[in-house]
């Protein structure tokens, strides 16, 4: 399924967040949306997850979502969003319950999902039992239970420590490898961006517009061989160098506003 | 603190003033200082009398009133030395505290007395239109009363004793207090309620009710009395002597006053009533009009007579229904010597 | 000359709650025993606190009367009745200011008006509308356990993580879904921190309640024995009533420890 979005602006009361952003996600592209704190990434997210009400411009989906698609656009938390009190198994099922499934067909997939992220063993566990990685696996797992045409991937590995963060994104690469879907990956961390991105989208201090789209043509599963090392190592250098002035302004603005505010 | 200030000055001025004009033995011989707790009811008028009137001062003691809200605060303030003198009614819960010894009980206060209604009976009217019109037919009623062991509770069980009814075919409502007897009887909650004359005569006047009967018309008994602490009868006999002297003025003074009858046997309140009714005015919460104090001056025996034999009967008849402790014996908290005369002593 | 040598001495003691499951028996059988001496040497006079043996003389009387199951089962009904019709309004109240903000912009002044009432003060009118009889008596109890309910239960929904709740949005759960699978769940340690409130004041309401026009019940009997000055009996009911509330408060706990395993 594609994305396609127009011009879209966004302000909460008088403040803009977001202005004129433009952007066609290809079937099975994953897109980064990278940007300084505060530039509204999380909130285009948001837009085009339906959790925030449109008000400029327009955004759409084209073609049909993958076949038992439940919920075509799903979304990957940063803080992972799991229910407390049910363990991962019913934490994956919450996606699929209110949904016209049999139970034989409910517990296939969640066994599918559990495996595909190396939670088989884990599916009787409390989240409060579970690492960081461990919970966004779940996360994740709870994400492609449900078929998603496409991803919004909202910070999901900035709440994990460096070591995790690794093993995450090579697992988000098997999953991947079996299927892909189109996916938005919000970060602020450059090289997650690199290392998972089609194309990453550069925006711009607040109100975020549009500042560059910079495509990355090593095909994502060959990245991790040496010999394109260096050639990533550039990209991320060229995106360091377009949002570094940015950040450092919008660094001071967000003081600017804790002494105002 | 302003008003402190202005009583404080007020006072100072009182003293000054006393030390123009009293003669100097009063002043030589300071007052004995003492208190008594008590309900703002008429029936501690006589004490009430005998303050305003100086029948204390004359026997030199400086008395403070003590306005009490529950009968039951003022044994218990007596028992704990918080008050010298104390003068309510009686209850279960008195006589209780009187048997552990803490208190004697040494004069007369309130009593049922032929042609002085005082405690009336009095049916709701949907039990009264179905045909309950005499004390005698209590059996089967549910009753408002204020507490179990009340004096209300006792007015039915000498009611059953000499009916020959069974007081636990009387459903026995205990709701705290008078308003909330006199709501429940007006509510239709229970079939009839126990209540002092005016509030009987209210309740009759609004239609909530029908008075069937007086208390005094069926049986007599002693409601209260005047009782201080043993230690004080032991200690300070000569005090608690002068204490009950002046009460027994003020109790013969209210009696002038407010138990008059006429030749024909009709209760008359005269000059001397009017010149008393000020200082029921004063003590008397709420403020009654003189109306009502024609009402609601129940009988006092004028010397503070006691009906001895009832109080034992009282006792006897609480530790049957199980409110007294066996243990208590009226014996040891009556000291009657300190009132000539006491009334229907046991053999 | 040597470097100075300093073992390292632990500091981190203290502040830390350990598990002495003694220490609570150990402190009741010294009062107890406290007490009782208190009142045999003649400190503590019988006539301001019976002593301990004449309290458990009380409670034997109580038993051996036959009427202790009536009074302990009239003031449970009462209590059950009261508290369930109470909780059962608080809750519906409760989640409702908690959900929408119509009824949370409406309810919240009224709660804050009501909630500090002394529902004693009530109690004449509870009796003109509900009559001396079970209703008045359970209306207390249930009024008086309905706004803790209220506050407790609107606290708790409004403590709920917004982001599980966008979550369930985002996929695709509807609004009685929601209710049911994450607000519900993820209130339920609020509420129930509220129930062993609105546990308590149901029983402090009890003597409340059955001050009118019964005799039966552990309320009625502490004031019974009040009015008759008999602190023996005073004490034996207070006694039976804090029973209630460790039997109330023990139930409770198991209740959270299985429905809140998952904390």
């Amino acid at each position: 399924m594609r994305l396609l979005l127009r011009q879209v602006g966004h302000h909460y009361a008088d403040l803009p967040v977001l202005e004129d952003i433009s952007l066609d996600v290809a079937q099975g592209e994953t897109v980064a949306i990278i940007g300084p704190s505060g530039c509204g990434k999380s909130t285009l997210l948001n837009l085009v997850g339906g959790l925030l009400p449109l008000q400029q411009g327009s955004i759409e989906t084209l073609g049909a979502p993958p076949p038992g698609c439940l919920n075509p656009l799903t979304f990957v938390f940063q803080d992972f969003a799991l229910l407390p009190w049910r363990d991962v198994a019913g934490n994956v099922a919450l996606a699929l319950e209110h949904h016209d499934l049999s139970r034989v067909e409910r517990d296939a997939r969640i066994q599918d999902v559990l495996a595909l992220c190396g939670l088989s063993d884990f599916a009787k566990a409390l989240p409060k039992q579970l690492s960081g990685g461990m919970r966004q696996r779940v996360g994740i797992a709870r994400a492609i239970a449900v078929r998603p045409a496409v991803l919004l991937m909202d910070e999901p590995l900035s709440a994990l420590d460096a070591q995790t963060r690794e093993l995450l994104m090579e697992d988000l690469l098997a999953i991947w490898g079996r299927e892909r879907t189109t996916t938005l990956y919000v970060t602020h961390n450059l090289a997650e961006a690199v290392r998972l991105a089609d194309r990453v989208m550069v925006l711009s201090r607040r109100p975020g517009k549009v500042k560059t789209i910079i495509g990355i043509p090593i095909p994502v599963l060959e990245r991790g061989k040496p010999q394109h090392a260096a050639a990533l190592a550039a990209l991320q250098e060229d995106l360091w160098q377009s949002i570094k002035i940015e950040a450092q302004v919008a660094d001071r603005e967000m003081l600017g506003e804790a002494q105002h505010g | 603190m302003v008003s402190r200030r202005l009583l404080l000055s007020v006072s100072a001025a009182a003293a000054l003033f006393a030390g123009l004009v009293l003669p100097a033995s009063v002043q030589a011989q300071a007052k004995q200082k003492v208190s008594i707790a008590s309900l703002a009811f008429v029936s501690s008028a006589p004490v009430f009398i005998a303050k305003e009137r100086g029948y204390f001062d004359a026997e030199g003691l400086d008395l403070d009133i003590k306005i009490f809200n529950a009968a039951q605060a003022i044994a218990v303030a007596v028992a704990g030395n918080d008050a010298d003198f104390g003068i309510t009614a009686f209850t279960g819960g008195f006589f209780n505290l009187a048997g552990k010894g803490a208190l004697k009980v040494i004069a007369a206060q309130s009593r049922e007395e032929p042609g002085y209604n005082f405690v009336a009976y009095v049916a709701g009217n949907k039990a009264y239109d179905a045909g309950f019109r005499s004390p005698k037919d209590f059996a089967g009623k549910s009753v408002a009363i204020t507490t179990i062991g009340s004096s209300f509770h006792y007015n039915l069980g000498m009611l059953a004793d000499k009916y020959g009814f069974k007081l636990d075919s009387v459903q026995m409502k205990p709701v705290q207090s008078i308003p909330n007897m006199m709501a429940a009887l007006a509510g239709g909650q229970v079939d009839a309620t126990i209540l002092p004359a005016n509030n009987a005569l209210k309740l009759q006047a609004d239609g909530s009710g029908k008075i069937i009967g007086w208390v005094h018309e069926h049986t007599l008994w002693q409601l209260g009395a005047l009782f201080t602490s043993s230690k004080h009868v032991q200690q300070n006999r000569p005090m608690v002597e002068r204490f009950v002297r002046a009460y027994q003025k003020g109790l013969a003074d209210y009696a002038e006053a407010f138990l008059a009858k006429d030749a024909s046997g009709n209760r008359v309140f005269g000059a001397k009533a009017e010149a008393a009714f000020p200082i029921l005015e004063k003590w008397v919460e709420p403020k009654p009009s003189f109306e009502v104090v024609k009402v609601s001056a129940n009988y006092m025996d004028p010397q503070g007579r006691l009906l001895v034999k009832n109080i034992y009967d009282q006792v006897a008849w609480n530790q049957a229904q199980g409110l007294v402790d066996k243990s208590v014996d009226a014996k040891s908290f009556l000291d009657l010597s300190f009132v000539k005369g006491h009334l229907d002593l046991p053999k | 000359m040597a470097e100075p040598r300093t073992r390292i001495a632990f500091r981190g003691g203290g502040f830390v709650l350990g598990n002495r499951r003694w220490a609570p028996w150990i402190a009741f059988v010294i009062i107890i025993a406290g007490w009782e001496a208190a009142s045999l040497s003649g400190l503590l006079p019988a006539l301001f606190m019976p002593a301990p043996h004449e309290v458990i003389a009380a409670l034997r009387d109580l038993v051996n009367s036959g009427k202790l199951g009536n009074h302990i089962g009239a003031s449970l009904y009462r209590v059950l009745v009261g508290w369930a019709l109470g909780t059962s309004c608080g809750l519906v109240a409760g989640f409702a200011m908690g959900v929408f903000s119509m009824a949370r912009a409406a309810g919240l002044p009224v709660v804050a008006a009501l909630f500090p009432i002394p529902k004693i003060a009530l109690l004449p009118l509870l009796i003109l509308w509900f009559g001396i009889g079970e209703p008045s008596k359970v209306a207390t109890i249930a009024l008086g356990v309905f706004f803790p309910t209220v506050v407790s239960t609107f606290s708790a929904v409004d403590a709920v993580p917004r982001n599980l709740i966008r979550m369930a949005q985002s996929f695709g759960l509807g609004m009685p879904d929601i209710l049911r699978k994450v607000v519900w769940p993820g209130a339920l340690p609020g509420i129930l921190a509220g129930f062993r409130i609105s546990s308590s004041i149901a029983l402090i309401l009890l003597v409340s309640a059955e001050m009118i026009g019964t005799q039966v019940g552990i309320g009625a009997f502490i004031l019974g024995a009040g009015n008759l000055m008999q602190t023996d009996q005073l004490v034996a009911g207070v006694v039976l009533l804090s029973i209630l509330g460790l039997a109330i408060s023990f139930l409770l706990s198991l209740a959270e420890k299985t429905l809140l395993r998952w904390r």
